[in-house]
């Protein structure tokens, strides 16, 4: 047999292979061997996640490195172990900020309970907003359950699996929430765009909405609470022939650089689905 | 034992993908570490393995993916096995090999990502894909083709000495 046709044949069994595990995973039925391959997935993800983190860190801010360096050369023969040292407490010091911002959101909203978690990792698929957090079923997270920063909304857990859970960003153009206009009091409906931008839509024709202006969740649809931040106004886009006028909006959250994320473990989300018509 | 080796290589693969390469974006491309790791091998003449490379690679990227299960493997099977197909041929050993098995390879593994996005009913404007994602991300696999190509070569050398008739 020729060896094309070999490999021709040995490809075909592989996608065999795989579409049967497709089949599988479609049904349901391979989420428990899943969740147990992503098991020491996670913790992985975790540890290069934090160690990724405190390196962006120390080399987003020069003037840290800079007495960093000074204090290397002063202290040659414990270079190594210093170095490494205040990598670790510098993490844990920014750590420790983050979490005291978002206590501090948390506390104002006593209302909701949250659960704080790290953010590990991000969609391989380069197509797909959405990130990996650290804590699945196994902490207490559900789909639906609403993320947030103490800056805003973040999106909502879309999969979940024991030790690792997957969060659709609120950039993706599978996401959509309803929103409010602050000081316009109107609704509108965030739709992402492709190219990354967040755009309010359906905004009344006869509504005023002005720049800066603040837009928040409004609760309806229930599948976010209300009164989250989202992000302010940018500029508007108004044209007299179509039904409804458009703003794009500048988010709250800085989504390049989400180290922890605080989950909303009280709230559940509307079925919507099992409501009959 | 290239299994032994490929299978945690690639499992490291597709977190640091998904951990360290979402940060080192070209607009919103990336290299793909996975993919990569699949040209080498092939190129480096263990195609057989490099097609289950791209079956356990795939898998593994699928389990860090909001895409359906096994979308990805099987386009990393395709991979592998377009790549094979340059086996034999008189081009093989040419020095811009690894640049166009990759070129191929980036832009079969991005379109067939494209299209399982597709398939799965999501909104996705093809010119902004082709723009953002797929050329960004092609442009930085070609950038580690070679240094890949001859990691892998370096890798098949010591796992499988060539044998020396006495």
């Amino acid at each position: 047999m020729r060896r094309s046709t070999s490999q021709a044949i040995i490809a075909i069994t592989l996608i065999l292979m795989v579409t049967g595990l497709m089949v599988l995973s479609l049904s349901g039925h391979l989420a428990p061997l899943q969740g147990l391959i992503l098991r020491p997935f996670s913790g992985i993800q975790s540890w290069i996640a934090l160690r990724v983190a405190a390196t962006r860190e120390l080399l987003s801010s020069p003037r840290d490195v800079a007495s960093l360096r000074e204090e290397i050369t002063q202290l040659e023969s414990e270079v190594t172990l210093l170095h490494q040292e205040i990598i670790s407490l510098r993490e844990q010091a920014a750590e420790a900020e983050i979490l005291a911002a978002l206590l501090d959101y948390a506390r104002a909203q006593p209302e909701s309970s949250y659960r704080a978690t790290n953010v590990i990792g991000r969609d391989v698929s380069p197509f797909l907003r959405s990130i990996w957090i650290n804590g699945g079923s196994d902490t207490g997270f559900s789909r639906g359950m609403p993320v947030v920063t103490q800056q805003g909304l973040v999106g909502r857990i879309v999969e979940v699996f024991p030790t690792i859970a997957r969060v659709q960003l609120i950039l993706d153009p599978e996401a959509s929430v309803n929103v409010k206009l602050q000081q316009s009091r109107t609704d509108g409906l965030l739709s992402p765009q492709l190219n990354g931008e967040l755009w309010v839509d359906l905004i009344d024709q006869t509504v005023t909405v002005t720049q800066g202006e603040l837009v928040l969740t409004s609760g309806l649809g229930g599948k976010y609470p209300t009164d989250i931040p989202i992000g302010q106004i940018q500029n508007v886009r108004r044209r007299d022939y179509e039904l409804f006028q458009q703003a794009v909006i500048q988010p709250s959250v800085d989504f390049d650089d989400i180290d922890i994320v605080l989950i909303i473990t009280n709230f559940r989300p509307l079925p919507l689905e099992h409501i009959a018509p | 034992m290239a299994y032994l080796i490929g299978v945690p290589l690639l499992a490291l693969l597709s977190i640091i993908q998904s951990t360290v390469l979402s940060h080192l974006q070209l607009f919103e491309g990336r290299p793909d570490l996975v993919l990569l790791a699949v040209v080498g091998w092939s190129l480096a003449g263990r195609t057989e393995e490099a097609m289950v490379w791209g079956m356990i690679g795939g898998l593994f990227l699928d389990l860090l993916s909001g895409l359906p299960f096994g979308s990805s493997a099987i386009a990393l099977i395709l991979v592998a096995f377009l790549v094979s197909l340059s086996e034999g041929r008189f081009w093989e050993a040419h020095l811009l090999m690894p640049l166009s098995a990759t070129l191929v390879a980036s832009l079969t593994f991005h379109i067939l990502g494209m299209g399982a996005v597709l398939l799965t009913g999501r909104a996705l404007d093809p010119s902004l894909a082709l723009t953002r994602v797929i050329l960004p991300s092609t442009f930085l696999n070609l950038v580690l083709a070679l240094p890949t190509a001859q990691l892998a070569g370096g890798l098949r050398d010591r796992l499988f000495p060539p044998e020396v008739e006495i």
